[in-house]
């Protein structure tokens, strides 16, 4: 397993898209740090949770675009016509599913490492110039929350490729589900007075990791909600993958 | 060994492969053949637990494909259409085959010589031509220095040089003692490399023999050209022996030309032509394999 993982981590190095997708974490973080502290007035820099939304703003990009690669490292296989190969190494495909969800929750990890490390080089220097104590702890608690919500979504984007194995169908439908079809629940849930459930749905159970603001659920809850949501679509992933003929 | 036991395989309504049975021993090349669509692809990918067989069991090594542990140092395998991602490097490709299979990363260098790709290893695989990717695949096929190979079309995209190597490359790993199947629809292409063939039409199996055996059926009739061809004709007939006079005087003799030869010496019968006319490996593929409205569509 051990063997198959290093192969896997190296079959993602060796293209350009994960590089791509690294840089764009390193920017965007960089780009929300940058804008978290220069935007409010020398006040709002010292407020409570200043710097803990600081470092989870700058995660956020890195976590969608965790999700978004994990969907690219299942859905590449077919849209390539690797999978025959990769499938000749790793015959047993709930191996080759569980091996992806690895890849993804590393994938997200690394990406995330890069945002908050941006995060963390502007912040240590932009808050010294201009005076404003670091606090450590606050940081720290971020950087975990962040890790952690980048490694179960690049699970589940992972997860998610599983299940559709066409490209640009996991991609779009996976937008359509974050940016329409999960509003429209939420918003549905509140009309007909039951929208505590919406807390539960996927997007809002993952990004509710980041998002401490309004939550209702605990953290505890938050994650292990996650998690089962990771185990529904890998179910789903094994099952698909496993009936499939590779042609 | 390779094993096919009852396979058959059902995509829709449409059969690709009909109860199919037959095995694939060490130490022999074996040519997998069969017209276009006769369900040699999708038999082989059942043999590597790619396709799921609506009946019948397929087994390498004594095992279904999915047990065997690390398949990938056991079984080469060469695949009709392209495995390698585009944006990766020959080299970076079977690297992580190697690493996955657990094969040292020295090897990766010797096969890459062993094809020729050690200079264009560094290259992206999008920029290969035809002849390189087979050759690439025919290298990710050989990293584990497997115990059998399983060779889709391997000569597809080859020079007449790189067919040339993989005839004789083929026949020193079965020389080893190694099982090899290769599939092709072009029986002359492989009669100078296999010891048996396997012959599938519309998935179902239409023989199994030595490929000596095949070569025989393709000894035909015999031409003669003589002065006296009619009475040539009337001899024959009497010693038993068809002979059809056609309109440009040459009899075609269903027979030997030694023994054509010593009944025209017997009578002292004059000969300007005697010519054994065979069938060719093509003609007897075809005659197995169906009938010519079918071919063409």
């Amino acid at each position: 397993m051990t063997r198959l993982f290093a192969s896997e981590l190296l079959k993602m190095r060796t293209i350009r898209t994960p590089w791509g997708f690294a840089v764009a974490a390193v920017g965007l973080g960089g780009l929300l740090a940058a804008g978290h502290i220069g935007s409010p007035p020398k006040e709002g820099r010292l407020a409570s949770d200043y710097q803990f939304d600081l470092f989870l703003s700058a995660a956020f990009p890195a976590v969608v675009l965790a999700l978004l690669l994990g969907i690219l490292l299942f859905t590449n296989e077919f849209r390539h016509g690797t999978i025959s190969r990769t499938l000749l190494v790793t015959p047993r495909r709930p191996t080759l599913v569980a091996l992806k969800l690895m890849v993804g929750a590393a994938a997200g990890v690394g990406l995330a490492l890069l945002a908050v490390a941006t995060a963390a080089v502007i912040a240590v220097i932009w808050l010294g110039i201009i005076d404003v104590p670091l606090q450590i702890g606050d940081e720290a608690d971020a950087v975990w929350r962040s890790l952690l919500a980048a490694a179960l979504v690049g699970a589940l984007g992972a997860a998610v490729g599983g299940v559709v194995h066409s490209q640009v169908g996991a991609l779009v439908g996976t937008l359509v589900w974050l940016f329409v079809a999960e509003p429209i629940i939420w918003v549905l849930l509140g009309l007909v007075h039951i929208g505590g459930v919406a807390d539960y749905l996927p997007a809002v159970t993952v990004l509710s990791i980041l998002d401490t603001h309004g939550q209702n659920l605990s953290f505890a809850a938050t994650a292990g909600m996650a998690v089962v949501w990771i185990a529904v679509a890998s179910a789903l992933a094994v099952i698909r993958t496993s009936r499939r003929d590779i042609t | 060994m390779i094993e096919v036991e009852g396979l058959s395989k059902k995509f829709g309504s449409t059969i690709a492969v009909d109860d199919l049975t037959f095995s694939v021993h060490p130490g022999n090349v074996t040519g997998f053949l069969g017209p276009n669509g006769a369900g040699k692809s999708t038999t082989m990918r059942a043999i590597l637990g790619l396709v799921r067989p609506t009946a019948g069991t397929t087994a390498v090594l004594g095992k279904r494909y999915s047990e065997l542990d690390d398949p990938a140092r056991h079984v080469g395998t060469l695949l009709e259409t392209f495995d390698a991602h585009p944006g990766r490097s020959g080299r970076n490709h079977l690297r992580v085959l190697a690493l996955a299979a657990g094969i040292p990363r020295s090897r990766v260098e010797e096969v890459l010589s062993l094809v020729d790709l050690r200079e264009a290893g560094k290259r992206r695989v999008k920029g290969y031509s035809l002849g390189m990717r087979q050759r690439l695949g025919l290298a990710a096929a050989l990293l584990g220095d497997p115990e059998v190979l399983v060779l889709d079309e391997p000569a597809n995209g080859l020079d007449p040089q790189g067919m040339r190597w993989l005839r004789e490359f083929l026949r020193a790993l079965a020389g080893e003692g190694r099982t090899i199947l290769i599939s092709s629809h072009v029986l002359a292409e492989v009669a100078q490399t296999v010891d048996e063939v396997v012959i599938i039409h519309r998935g179902k199996l239409v023989r199994q023999a030595a490929m000596g055996d095949v070569e025989a059926m393709a000894a035909g009739s015999t031409t003669v050209r003589s002065p006296s061809a009619d009475q040539l004709a009337v001899l024959l007939a009497e010693g038993g022996i068809e002979a059809i006079l056609g309109e440009d005087g040459r009899l075609s003799v269903v027979a030997p030309p030694e023994r054509v030869g010593e009944i025209a010496a017997e009578h002292g019968i004059v000969l300007h032509e005697l010519t054994v006319e065979r069938a060719s490996l093509e003609e007897i593929f075809l005659e197995l394999t169906g009938d010519p409205g079918e071919r063409g569509a």
